[in-house]
């Protein structure tokens, strides 16, 4: 099956690759993975006393739509409110980048991986209580 | 699609649905089992017949390769007994896999010098989430056996790709 073009674009110029400081009070983390395929992302994203997301970095390990779809995730993070974040859903990944079906499963794990991070930020800034986020079961 | 279903490999074999199998008695039953629907021994009466041992030799088949790897045997012997709960525990902790991914970097990023005591460390820990996943199952708890199982996939598959490397 052949990847599109946007897929091996991100694929082979991944755009803000790396880490934060997940330390810090302003960076909130997220690391989620697909255990039948073995892939793990993580994504963190710097946010501003505005809520504003000033920075996003991933890392992935796995496929190249996973690559892909979190390379994706952190361009469209980058410059977005923390709300505007969480409206993102896997459905506009897989648009943007033809996913076909057998992949789509990546784009969930981003989607996933924006929330987590979310969460962590917001738990972090006592926007959430400890341990209260949203289980998606 | 022809595929159907594989039915527990533990009834198959007719053992009982526990880890610790013997797996020299595992392989002497596959080679009885095996000699007995084999088609040289089993002279089919009609069509309907040849069908009938071709379909108990397969499934002999697909039985002894889940049950002579101790993960998938792991596998099988989870779902059979509560279907459903390899997929229900599919979430991780995300200390663990933050853990998953430095090593798939440092995968990535082995050499000849570095190579060699990764091997091992990945041994060691595929080797604590064996036992891991044995008191679970001594405990009955099959949630956490089912996550142990999950976790040994990220290590086996880290095992797999530096093997590839080299």
């Amino acid at each position: 099956m052949a990847y599109s073009e946007k897929v091996l674009d991100h694929y082979q110029n991944p755009r803000n690759v790396g880490s934060l400081d997940k330390d810090a009070q302003d960076v909130g983390t997220g690391v989620v993975g697909a255990p039948e395929c073995g892939d793990v992302m993580k994504l963190q994203i710097k946010v501003d006393d505005g809520g504003k997301i000033v920075d996003a970095k991933f890392k992935t390990y796995g496929c190249g739509s996973a690559i892909a779809s979190s390379s994706l995730a952190t361009e469209w993070l980058k410059g977005t409110t923390v709300d505007a974040a969480a409206r993102i859903k896997n459905t506009q990944i897989v648009e943007e980048l033809s996913l076909p079906p057998v992949k789509i499963h990546c784009s969930v794990l981003a989607e996933d991986a924006i929330k987590a991070a979310i969460d962590d930020w917001k738990r972090k800034n006592g926007k959430l209580p400890a341990g209260g986020e949203e289980q998606s079961s | 699609m022809t595929h159907v279903p594989a039915p527990d490999a533990f009834a198959v074999f007719g053992v009982p649905r526990t880890l610790d199998l013997d797996e020299r008695e595992l392989e002497q039953r596959y080679l009885r089992l095996s000699r007995e629907c084999h088609p040289d021994h089993n002279r089919a009466q009609d069509h309907d017949d040849c069908i009938a041992v071709l379909q108990r030799a397969a499934e002999i088949n697909d039985a002894w390769n889940v049950l002579r790897d101790p993960w998938r045997r792991a596998r099988a012997l989870l779902e059979a007994e509560s279907p459903g709960v390899l997929a229900k525990n599919q979430r991780l902790d995300p200390e663990f896999l933050g853990e998953a991914l430095e090593l798939a970097e440092e995968v990535a990023a082995a050499n000849g010098a570095t190579t060699h005591e990764l091997r091992e460390r990945l041994a060691r820990l595929l080797a604590a989430d064996y036992e891991a996943l044995a008191a679970d199952l001594r405990n009955g708890d099959l949630d956490a056996a089912a996550k142990r199982v999950h976790q040994s996939h990220y290590h086996q598959k880290a095992l797999a790709d530096l093997e590839a490397k080299s």
